[in-house]
């Protein structure tokens, strides 16, 4: 390939001098070639091929470099004019119009070097298939000197003299060529107003070129076609301007190269404001910017769970092929995150790959944060988990203890009262006695199975809500307790159940720790939640790492909500608990 | 005569013990039902003086009960029983209209004729 593009360079330069030496050569002889247009013409040819070169060795897949190559090698054809014989000027009426054959050839299919839609093949083949046919039905029926060459040496297809239809064949052909011109430029505005923003930088100059190129070669046939000839100063005018425009483009191209390059100092930009360790938001944002793809969406890799999340660890749905593109950012070989972005950053990967360097780090921060933050979810999710179903067991217990042994001892003791109501008064008193200090042995583990029952849970709270669980706790205190407030409606049953052991396990620190004589409890829904606060008048000192104490700041925060213990000593102790009831 | 009475409990031993209970106790015990549904059938059919109301049945609970045959126009006397302590259940005992609880262990004829002859309580 090297070597190919080597060889292409030579003949585009061996060709160009050519053409100079034969005009030098030529002198005053006919035709009478102005200097500046072949000078024009060999710069028309130099340039694209020059261009091309470059374009071919960056992006060989795309056919657009070797299309400007193409370009510059068949300006380099009308060179054949300055041949002064007959067969070389033929050959040159022949192919004539061939340059801007393959040069609306390029300008119809750039940037993608190939066509995509259904109205660029159309213009393609139209274009080719009209050329070489036009140029020959001309040679047939016009006389040289209409092809604006007076002097010219004759060509071998023609009739010799003028034909009938010669003129009309003229005006024809230069008004087939502004109405393919128009098609041109409504192919290349229309391409251009669809392009993504991030292609739209790198194209603008070449699209500009290419609009002022068109309507000058447009307005140039039609003064041929109409005015039959135009005055020639009028039309070397016109000649030497479509060419200096036409010389631009390639220019032009190196400069939206170039354009693109320069957004480097983008990436200059990215550094700075990585600086003030953005968050995940403002660091998407940055990238946006620097990539000029407002659309760009950065994803993280969390090696747990197999799967891309955003910043706030909401799964992302990488875009299946053929839509937007996706860079995958590793590092040592490791995934970190992929960048989804508008398929035209393909078209500059050194680009998108400077931006991701630049980013790296904080992407790599980023991603273990969105780690960190779903692995906590995951830790509160897990942790709500095991207090619900620690209560589920211990309803389960309680329900088992009631429907279970507490049942058959009570029907052990009916069935005791009937044997008891049978013994006849007229025995001795020994059976009596017997039953009855069974009956009372029974009586006593019933009654302290019924305790252990409610230790493990109050049926109460499921049965009547926190306020009337509360009332029954403070009247099974052993120290005096009051529930000052309680919510009238009920509450979810997690709060519930969270308010009423916080409360029974203060209530039992109290009467255990404190030496207090007197209790306060009461529960308050406030700010969409509730707090649940319980004083006594104790010698406080209570240490809020103590089992009982950490315990209940464990199953508090299950519920995300916050225990305080405000016990300095002497002068007792307040345990608030503020509990969200939201979902 | 002997007031008649409906036993309503989901333990069929609880049944049968209650039944000998309190028929040597003073009442003409005259049906029984498993669950709430049940009981609420059975009353209507059958129409007697007391029912001895298990609050925790497996379809409907005693309170529920107890709300259905109060639609009627003569409802029966009620008494609540249960494993458990009245305090369990907090004012519900209280405010269900019901003529009185007594915790299973302690039911007898005596107990039950205290209750419906004390009238509603609460």
């Amino acid at each position: 390939m090297r070597r190919l593009r080597l060889a292409l360079a030579l003949v585009a330069l061996a060709a160009g001098l050519v053409n100079l030496a034969l005009i030098v050569r030529a002198g005053d002889a006919p035709p009478r070639s102005p200097l500046y247009l072949v000078i024009a013409i060999v710069g028309v040819s130099w340039s694209f091929v020059a261009a091309g070169l470059v374009a071919w060795r960056r992006r060989p897949e795309n056919h657009t470099g070797a299309l400007m190559v193409a370009v510059g090698l068949a300006y380099a054809l009308p060179g054949l004019r300055l041949a002064q014989t007959p067969a070389g000027y033929t050959l040159y009426l022949l192919t004539a119009t061939l340059p801007s054959a393959v040069l609306a050839h390029l300008l119809a299919v750039f940037p993608d070097g190939r066509a995509t839609s259904r109205l660029q093949r159309v213009f393609i083949v139209a274009n080719y298939a009209t050329t070489v046919p036009l140029a020959f039905v001309q040679l047939l029926l016009v006389d040289p000197a209409r092809l604006r060459c007076p002097e010219c040496p004759p060509d071998l297809l023609g009739t010799g003299g003028q034909h009938p239809y010669g003129e009309a064949v003229m005006a024809v052909s230069d008004l087939w060529d502004v109405a393919l011109a128009g098609l041109l430029l409504w192919i290349v505005v229309s391409r251009w107003r669809r392009a993504p923003t991030p292609r739209r930088r790198g194209l603008a100059p070449v699209v500009q070129v290419a609009v002022v190129l068109l309507v000058l070669f447009s307005v140039r046939q039609a003064l041929r076609a109409v005015l039959s000839p135009p005055p020639p100063w009028l039309d070397g005018a016109l000649d030497l301007a479509v060419l200096t425009t036409l010389m631009l483009w390639p220019l032009a191209f190196l400069a939206g190269l170039a354009r693109s390059r320069l957004d480097r100092s983008a990436v200059g930009d990215l550094a700075i404001e990585l600086e003030q360790a953005p968050s995940a938001d403002r660091l998407q944002q940055a990238l946006a910017r620097a990539l000029h793809d407002p659309t760009v969406q950065l994803a993280y890799w969390l090696p747990d769970q197999q799967a891309f999340v955003d910043g706030a660890t909401r799964p992302v749905e990488l875009p299946p092929a053929g839509g937007r593109s996706v860079t995958i950012l590793r590092h040592d070989g490791d995934t970190v995150a992929a960048l989804v972005h508008d398929a035209a950053l393909d078209d500059e990967p050194e680009l998108v790959q400077a931006v991701a360097a630049t980013a790296r780090l904080t992407i790599e921060n980023q991603r273990l944060q969105a780690e960190v933050r779903a692995q906590l979810k995951e830790v509160r999710a897990s942790r709500a988990r095991i207090v619900e179903f620690g209560d589920a067991e211990r309803r389960r217990v309680e329900r088992n203890l009631h429907d279970g042994a507490q049942q058959r001892l009570v029907n052990l003791s009916l069935a005791l009262g009937i044997a008891r109501s049978q013994v006849p008064a007229t025995t001795d008193g020994e059976l009596a006695a017997t039953l009855d200090e069974a009956a009372e042995e029974l009586r006593l583990a019933l009654a302290e199975l019924r305790e252990l029952a409610r230790g493990i849970y109050p049926v109460i709270l499921s049965e009547a809500g926190l306020g009337p669980a509360l009332a029954s706790l403070a009247e099974r205190s052993p120290i005096p307790a009051t529930v000052a407030a309680a919510p009238a409606h009920r509450l979810p049953a997690r709060v519930e159940e969270t308010a009423y052991y916080v409360a029974s396990e203060a209530l039992a620190n109290a009467a255990k720790h404190a030496r207090a004589t007197a209790v306060t409890i009461s529960a308050r829904r406030c700010d969409g939640g509730l707090e649940v606060e319980v004083g006594d008048d104790g010698v406080g000192g209570a240490n809020p790492d103590g089992s009982g104490l950490r315990g209940l700041a464990d199953r508090v925060a299950a519920l995300d909500g916050h225990l305080r213990v405000d016990s300095p000593t002497g002068r007792g102790t307040r345990i608030t608990a503020e509990l969200p009831c939201g979902s | 005569m002997r007031p008649t009475l409906l036993i309503v409990d989901d333990h069929a031993g609880f049944r049968a013990l209650a039944r000998r209970l309190l028929g040597s106790g003073g009442f003409e015990v005259v049906g029984e039902a498993a669950d709430g549904r049940a009981a609420v059938t059975a009353a209507r059919e059958l129409r007697p003086d007391v029912v001895l109301l298990d609050i925790q049945l497996p379809d409907i609970d005693g309170f529920e009960v107890l709300a259905r045959l109060r639609e009627g126009s003569v409802g029966p006397a009620v008494v609540l029983t249960s494993t458990r302590d009245r305090p369990d259940y907090g004012e519900r005992v209280d405010r269900s209209g019901a003529s009185g609880f007594i915790p299973k262990a302690e039911l007898s004829g005596a107990a039950v004729l205290a209750v419906i002859g004390s009238g509603r309580m609460g």
